[in-house]
């Protein structure tokens, strides 16, 4: 009268109150189910789509933030001259007045011109990395029924081998083909699946080099598009208030010229 | 000797005055002489003192402030002792060489004279720095006569180098410069008081000595300014517990009547004093204040972002892409992030920041000084009104206004420089900005110039290349959707018998209609006969109506086919199972809530399906223990059997007893020796793997 209960695995509050539960081992099955080199593969495809996963979810963060940046350095460049604009200096002094304004125009075209790139950028960069991210939840999610099904034909295939293993008589017997017949639909299942991943993941996998090409070609001309209009900008912005040949020396003698002078006087402090 | 060779000869002057009056000539002559000889002497003074001044710095310099540094005795400033002593002497060496030349010329006085008026200017530059730091010098020596060591060590010094002198301290000499100075204007007046005013060098040495006299004034002046200045110019970093010591009764005064005061301005009550002049310098000063502050800040905030920007480096993704867009990207923006930026970085610093820093700094000192300068202002008047009321003022008080005018006067003099050179040193600090900025354009421009040339759509206008990008995203958009579709799609399981989609679109209503564990398929071809019997093919499913005819009979079921209802016979059928996922063809994963948490993603379908009736799961159910019948009502079981709920109470509607069919015959067993087994999600559908004996009861 051997009685057996199939083993509730994970949600053992199903099981009727008053019944006791007559435990069950379930063991892996003899047969490897699926070759090793199958498995082999698989695990290969799919992890380097994982780290795909991975360095596509960090480029998309490390874009933004690098774009974040670029645009609080323009804002701050505006600052810079707009605030100088608005200093009573300007009323006083027309030669500081006429620097400043100019000053002030190149940072805010600047500023327009780094808010078109940055718009390009979002557009032709981080949306397709965000479209491209989106595709792993449903490749996940497949992988994962896989791995269950493959579970539950393990689980089936050990019970097969188990009543294969037994006495041959009539009830067993019964068993035995009822037990085949459970199988059956599930290994099916599972081959299916895994055929369909092996043969879908290296596609998406390789599809990354055609798919990222235009991003990262739209990412360089947006910067020499920027960078163009920053050269002639403030190239001409040189040549009408700055000297524009000093070299980095010069400019710090110059600089500390002038604050000598300063020291010299009595009022200012000397530390 | 010199002579006077300008000078007429007086004596025929006199001759011809007063004739006969020989005392008064020979007096006259004596005079003269007596002058002549006073002159003498006292051009003789100036170029002996000069000498032995000179000779005497020489020794201060050479032989005592080298001895005391061969020392090397950490605790002896040296620099703040000696000061500029160094220019004192080269100086005041080339003036003695020169009033040495003057020794046997005919026109001696007017070539001193000359020679002061060359001189004055550097003398003033020079003495001036020496004799300001000559208070420091002298507390110096003081502090350092009450340190036995250092005391005994200057002694010694002295001792050796210049014992002749007799000197037992350091400001004998240090004095020297300082007296000198102001000893040239005396010397030049006692050969002044000895000289004729018809005389033809009179004017020359006249304004030679007024020339020194304003010398004398003009260190003075500088002395005075720098005192003030260095007394005011620094905020005090006065701790609370020093600020509450210094209050006294004289403190608190001073400060109530200089609020007082102050409100009064305010007020209108007691008119300010104007001094559009001042007002002008300050206001131009404190604009320029501001506009330093504010850049220094804005620049600040500017290298920051800088900063941050390169801290984020999207170009160090590794994508495993060997070539192509991505390597070029690569390239440049490495570059960009470990040369050009940085460099940028450096540049804006040297040139633009630390300019900025020490400016900002140099603005300190001003501004204390115009804070006391009002303080000050304050007291003035108060002690101006008392004064025109009472006459007088006390030593204080004078020396407070003093201190107030010094203060007025330094600024004014001071202030247009400083906003000049101020406002000078800002453009200069702008135009490097602005030169920096065009540089780090032109050195960027280079590098994704040269990346770009590698790139397939170079050559391409820009706006067609931005169309291209954007089609070829919107294609490559489509793909991917093609990817997650085929990802989300499960291949439909074979299934041992599939049903067509019309086939199961009437289960579905069955089982809304009815419940799950109503459902039968049949096993075998239905063939009517009687009326309201239902003729249906093998694999059809019905939903259970009723267990029996309205005559009694149970093997003549009434049943639901989805549309016609009728009676078939009960051995043709067999319970048919739904299982939870038994869902339209194109299955879609549900989440598995039972899922252990994987790092990677999961979604929840989001696209719209056709709605799914709700089933609930029906469950396996297996008997628990074995049963014998006891009446024909019941049936047998054996442990483990599975079975067929058919109704899960008894006529009376008792739940402790369920019928259930087992190896083909049906009957009642305990409900409690019933367990339920969760189906463990096979897909498709789940049809009992046995079929029963086909015998009828």
């Amino acid at each position: 009268m051997g009685g057996f209960v199939h083993e509730v695995q994970l949600a053992p509050s199903r099981v009727a109150a008053c019944v006791p539960r007559i435990p069950f081992k379930l063991g892996q099955p003899k047969k490897q189910i699926v070759p090793k080199t199958v498995e082999r593969d698989f695990e290969r495809e799919y992890g380097k789509l994982q780290q795909l996963e991975d360095q596509t979810k960090k480029l998309q963060k490390d874009m933004k933030k690098s774009t974040d940046a670029d645009v609080a350095m323009s804002k701050s460049a505006v600052k810079i001259s707009s605030d100088l604009l608005s200093n009573p200096l300007c009323e006083q002094d027309p030669k500081f007045l006429e620097m400043v304004m100019a000053l002030d125009t190149a940072m805010k075209r600047m500023d327009s011109f780094n808010q078109e790139k940055v718009n390009q950028i979002q557009k032709t960069v981080i949306e397709p990395l965000k479209k491209f991210s989106s595709v792993f939840p449903s490749l996940n999610m497949a992988v994962k029924k896989r791995e269950q099904t493959l579970q539950d034909y393990k689980r089936l295939q050990s019970k097969v081998e188990k009543y294969e293993e037994k006495e041959k008589t009539g009830p067993v017997l019964a068993k035995l083909h009822q037990a085949r017949e459970e199988l059956r639909p599930v290994k099916e299942d599972f081959e299916a699946k895994n055929k369909q991943l092996l043969e879908e993941m290296p596609k998406f996998y390789s599809s990354r080099i055609d798919y990222f090409k235009p991003s990262f070609e739209s990412l360089i001309r947006a910067q020499v598009v920027y960078y163009t209009e920053m050269h002639k900008i403030f190239g001409d912005l040189t040549e009408q208030i700055a000297e524009p040949g000093l070299t980095d020396e010069q400019r710090e003698k110059e600089n500390e010229a002038k604050l000598s002078e300063l020291r010299a006087l009595s009022i200012v402090a000397d530390d | 000797m010199a002579s006077s060779g300008s000078d007429e000869p007086p004596a025929t002057e006199t001759e011809t005055e007063i004739p006969g009056a020989e005392c008064s000539i020979y007096e006259e002559v004596i005079w003269l002489d007596k002058t002549e000889q006073n002159q003498r002497l006292a051009v003789e003074e100036l170029i002996k003192t000069e000498a032995s001044y000179v000779h005497t710095i020489q020794l201060c310099v050479s032989d005592i402030r080298a001895h005391l540094q061969q020392k090397q005795l950490p605790d002896l400033d040296l620099e703040g002792l000696f000061s500029n002593i160094d220019d004192v002497l080269h100086i005041s060496r080339r003036f003695l060489k020169r009033l040495e030349a003057t020794v046997s010329h005919t026109e001696q006085l007017n070539q001193i004279s000359a020679l002061f008026q060359e001189f004055k200017e550097k003398m003033e530059s020079v003495y001036k720095v020496y004799c300001a730091s000559y208070e420091q010098a002298l507390l110096l020596v003081e502090s350092y006569r009450k340190d036995p060591r250092l005391q005994q060590e200057i002694l010694d010094t002295l001792n050796t180098m210049v014992p002749h002198t007799g000197a037992s301290d350091l400001s004998f000499f240090l004095v020297m410069p300082v007296q000198r100075v102001t000893k040239y204007a005396l010397l030049l007046q006692k050969i002044l008081e000895n000289t004729s005013p018809s005389d033809g060098a009179y004017p020359a040495l006249q304004s030679a000595t007024n020339a020194m006299l304003e010398v004398s004034a003009n260190i003075n002046e500088y002395k005075r300014r720098k005192e003030v200045a260095f007394k005011y110019n620094k905020a005090e970093q006065l701790t609370l517990r020093e600020r509450l010591a210094r209050l006294n009764t004289h403190s608190i005064a001073k400060k109530t009547t200089r609020l007082s005061r102050l409100f009064m301005h305010e007020a209108g009550i007691v008119p300010k004093t104007q001094d559009k002049e001042y007002d002008d310098l300050e206001e131009k000063f404190q604009c320029l204040a501001s506009g330093v502050t504010m850049l220094k800040e804005n620049m600040g905030s500017y290298l920051n972002n800088l900063a941050v920007f390169l801290i984020s480096k999207p170009h160090e993704c590794e994508l495993e892409i060997e070539e192509g867009a991505v390597q070029q990207y690569r390239c440049l923006a490495g570059n960009l992030h470990l040369t050009i930026f940085p460099e940028f970085r450096r540049r804006l610093n040297r040139v633009v920041y630390q300019p900025l820093c020490s400016l900002t700094d140099a603005l300190k000192g001003p501004q204390q000084l115009i804070k006391k300068r009002l303080d000050k202002l304050l007291d003035y008047e108060e002690i101006q009104e008392r004064k025109s009321e009472t006459g007088s003022v006390t030593y204080d008080e004078e020396a407070a206004m003093n201190t107030y005018l010094a203060i007025n006067a330094l600024l004014m003099s001071e202030l247009p420089r400083f906003n000049q050179v101020a406002l000078q040193l800002l453009g200069q600090i702008l135009n490097s900005l602005v030169a920096l900025q065009r540089e780090l354009a032109k050195k960027v421009l280079e590098e994704t110039t040269r990346e770009l040339a590698q790139l397939p759509h170079s050559h391409l206008p820009l706006p067609t290349f931005w169309k291209m990008v954007e089609d070829t995203l919107r294609q490559s958009g489509t793909q991917l959707h093609a990817f997650c579709q085929k990802f989300e799609t499960v291949m439909p399981s074979p299934l041992v018998q599939s049903l067509s989609p019309a086939e199961e679109r009437r289960v579905l209503s069955l089982v809304s209609k009815h419940s799950p564990d109503k459902l039968y398929q049949v096993i075998s071809n239905i063939s009517g006969s009687k009326d309201l019997d239902l003729t249906l093919q093998r694999g059809q499913i019905v939903a259970l109506l009723h267990g029996m005819d309205t005559k009694g009979n149970t093997n003549r079921w009434l049943v639901d086919a989805g549309g016609p209802r009728g009676y078939v016979p009960a051995g043709k059928l067999q319970p048919y199972h739904l299982d939870q996922s038994q869902k339209p063809r194109m299955q879609t994963l549900a989440p598995d809530d039972r899922a252990e948490r994987r790092r990677h993603s999961y979604t929840f379908p989001e696209a719209p399906r056709p709605p799914v009736p709700i089933v609930t799961p029906a469950s396996q159910v297996v008997a628990g223990f074995s049963f014998a019948a006891r009446s024909p009502q019941e049936v047998s079981l054996q442990a483990g059997q599975p079975v067929a709920v058919l109704e899960p109470h008894d006529k009376k509607g008792s739940k402790d007893w369920s019928l259930v069919e087992v190896n083909g015959q049906r009957g009642y067993v305990p409900s409690s020796y019933l367990v339920m087994v969760p189906p463990w999600e096979p897909l498709g559908w789940s049809l009992p793997a046995w079929s029963p004996p086909t015998q009828q009861t």
